[in-house]
């Protein structure tokens, strides 16, 4: 953690017009309990409207659920919406039914990690973590530099 | 089973007694704090009464079944010699579910079916776009077009797919089925504008809708309007369908998408019922007679899990209460009025199934095949092992499903004795539980107001989403125990695998290329309609959705006949009844 006691914030979407909330939400109130600050869309959001919900909330993580099969559409354009609003240092995280063979393709989008059916929450919260340590001290060296 | 007093007394004292000198004993030898196990004897079902309680297959209160044996039953020998393979759709003869790309994809892809033997209706997916009310060109349908279903934007759309569906497979010949419900109304409007077209009298039509807009709120996602407007939609449809269309089913009422989304057993069966109590009540407020609709509606399957005990005694006690419910609630005396028509009863559901070592999942199939059997219903292993793996089930899961089928009511014979748990200690206990526990959750259910309000004030989706986190921490904390995923992980167990080959059974190519081609399907109609009709249409649809004592289905079908598309229906809709608000954590 950073030298503050600040919570880390994450942002918990639904991007499209998939209706399977259940890994969303089990997610939300898992990394809640864990002592991370959730922010849940709720169903049916846009990329765009995504971008902006992170951005507003100025979340340290997003996570993307998407069961639908159209997560490698989706997760392209959420990445391509946070760098158009100037927000594409935030890490973005993508859980669903994600098939083996598309998860190296969505970590080339530039995602940070993938997790799929069957990952506990203690997996998740520790990978959030790490992510937001690094993404702070990336930060913090990028302000370093003249 | 039933036991006299003085015979019961003695029972409970010998009981007693078993338990000090035996099972104590053992459970202080191994440490335990409680016995592991339960053992149930005549003293857990004290007062049983088996006319009252269980009844006879067939008849009221459908306890062991709705009735003693069931087509697939009857002619299940021949169809063994006949090598006869069902295609596994819903009810009635409507064939498998499917639907992708555009309508001439789909109308392609079911006269390819019928060609290799197909002979049921349309059993349609509409992809999410349709589901939500929303055009294919419209933001939110960006990616989605053609995906999980057949993109459907006016009533030519709708038409091309009946284009594989003519002579002896016309409509007044085969039913249809529907899984759609915020739009549902629209999809019945074209359905009655087609055989309109098609010179076939409403009357003579069969299917299903879906048309079970609550659960939607609850699990499944795809709602548009509020609940109360919503409910007045079913009203419409019910109504309608009543009046022209009476061979229609009305809806296809599911617990199984609400325990999906993690409610528990008895959460699954309190709100499923009280959903069906909403839709019964709108009938009724139409005044409608109870056994004129009621034996219209049906039940495409409650939820289920691995435990297969609770699962039969969860079927047995939903037939029960229905049956109950109607009887003396509703005032039904007709016995079809109080049944659970569905097609299915026991399962595992997907969510029992793991991504890890997916062949494990064959074994939790039958297992709830098992449980299909001894309930009443097909003892269908479901479903294929590879279903979590997201891939498209293969040939080989879905031939060891459907062997695992056969074996079990050819060999096992599972289904030759119907309710072979009736009177048995342990189950009708079990059963009487499982009731209470769903009674107290319905009249607490009944007591805020019923089902919309219970929808309205987020209690029932929240309280699903917190029974998905509670069976979380459960298995995360090795209260429950899930093979391969939280116990016995090691490395030296194996990952058995065997070959898959999954039949591409939509062309990849019209996957790639629906969005595409129905935008300019989409273009052409909006170009080619006459734009008057549809401005008059629309606004005669606003002005009767206003009053809300009125019928929107005669609206309904003049849009659909002037070709206004299924978005600028839904948006005039969403106008006068506003957009239901998605629910928070």
């Amino acid at each position: 953690m950073t030298s503050t006691e600040r919570k880390i914030r994450v942002l918990v979407a639904k991007p499209g017009l998939d209706g399977h909330d259940r890994g969303a939400r089990v997610v939300a109130y898992g990394l809640r309990d864990a002592g991370f600050e959730v922010i849940y869309t709720g169903l049916r959001q846009t990329p765009e409207q995504i971008a902006t919900a992170a951005v507003q909330e100025d979340v340290d993580v997003i996570g993307l659920s998407v069961l639908s099969g159209a997560h490698l559409a989706l997760t392209q354009k959420v990445i391509e919406k946070l760098r158009a609003q100037g927000a594409g240092d935030i890490p973005v995280l993508v859980g669903g039914l994600i098939p083996e063979a598309d998860k190296p393709v969505i970590k080339a989008m530039g995602v940070a990690e993938v997790f799929t059916a069957g990952t506990s929450i203690a997996t998740i919260a520790s990978a959030i973590r790490s992510i937001a340590a690094k993404a702070d001290e990336g930060a913090l060296n990028r302000e370093e530099k003249p | 089973m039933s036991a006299h007093d003085d015979d019961l007394d003695r029972i409970a004292q010998a009981e007693q007694k078993w338990r000090d000198d035996v099972v104590e004993p053992r459970v202080k030898r191994f440490g335990l704090e409680r016995s592991p196990t339960h053992f149930y004897t005549p003293t857990a079902a004290r007062g049983f009464d088996f006319l009252e309680k269980v009844g006879f297959p067939g008849r009221y209160p459908f306890t062991a079944g709705n009735s003693p044996f069931e087509f697939w039953r009857a002619h299940a020998e021949n169809a063994a010699k006949l090598g006869f393979r069902p295609e596994g759709g819903g009810g009635g003869a409507a064939g498998r579910y499917s639907g992708y790309g555009t309508a001439e994809d789909y109308r392609d892809y079911l006269l390819r079916m019928q060609s290799l033997g197909s002979r049921g209706g349309p059993n349609v997916a509409f992809d999410l776009v349709t589901q939500c009310g929303y055009d294919s060109d419209s933001p939110f349908a960006e990616g989605e077009v053609g995906r999980v279903g057949v993109a459907i934007d006016s009533l030519r759309d709708f038409s091309v797919i009946y284009e594989a569906f003519t002579g002896d497979r016309d409509i007044d010949r085969v039913p249809s089925n529907f899984t759609i419900n915020a739009p549902a109304a629209v999809i019945l409007a074209m359905y009655t504008a087609l055989a309109d077209a098609r010179g076939i009298p409403l009357a003579a039509l069969r299917g299903t809708p879906q048309n079970d807009i609550l659960k939607e709120f609850i699990a499944r996602g795809t709602y548009i309007y509020p609940p109360r407007p919503s409910m007045r939609l079913f009203r419409d449809t019910l109504v309608f369908c009543r009046k022209h269309m009476p061979q229609l089913n009305v809806n296809s009422i599911g617990g199984y998408h609400i325990r999906e989304a993690g409610a528990t057993r008895v959460q699954d069966l309190a709100f499923s019922l009280a959903n069906g109590i909403a839709y019964l009540q709108e009938g009724v407020d139409a005044g409608l007679a109870i056994d004129d609709f009621a034996p219209m509606f049906t039940f495409n399957a409650f939820g289920g899990s691995m435990e297969i005990y609770h699962e039969i005694a969860f079927q047995r006690a939903a037939r029960r209460m229905w049956a109950h419910l109607l009887k003396e609630r509703f005032k039904a005396t007709n016995p079809r009025a109080m049944m659970i028509r569905q097609p299915i009863t026991a399962h595992i559901g997907c969510t029992s199934t793991t991504l890890q070592r997916p062949i494990n999942n064959l074994v939790r199939s039958v297992v709830g095949g098992m449980a299909g059997g001894m309930s009443g219903g097909l003892p269908a292993a479901y479903p294929p092992f590879d279903e979590p793996l997201g891939l498209g089930h293969s040939l080989e899961a879905i031939q060891l499903q459907a062997d695992a089928t056969r074996i079990l009511l050819y060999e096992a014979r599972v289904c030759d004795t119907n309710d072979p748990w009736a009177g048995s200690y342990f189950m009708e206990s079990l059963t009487d539980e499982t009731e209470a526990a769903a009674q107290v959750e319905l009249d607490k259910i009944e007591a805020m107001g019923g089902a919309v309000a219970a929808i309205e004030s987020g209690y029932m989706p929240r309280a699903v989403a917190k029974s998905a986190y509670e069976r979380q921490k459960r298995i995360e904390n090795q209260e429950e125990f899930v093979v391969g995923v939280n116990c016995f992980t090691s490395e030296q167990e194996l990952e058995v695998s065997v070959n898959r080959m999954v039949e591409e059974l939509y062309d990849p190519g019209h996957m790639r290329t629906a969005e595409e081609r129905q935008l300019a399907r989409l273009t052409r109609l909006r170009k080619e309609r006459d734009r008057g009709a549809v401005a008059r249409t629309l606004a005669a649809l606003e002005a009767t959705a206003r009053d809300e004592s009125a019928n929107v289905m005669p609206d309904l079908i003049a849009c659909v006949k002037s070709d206004a598309t299924l978005q600028e229906i839904c948006d005039v809709l969403r106008g006068v009844f506003g957009t239901a608000e998605p629910v928070k954590l």
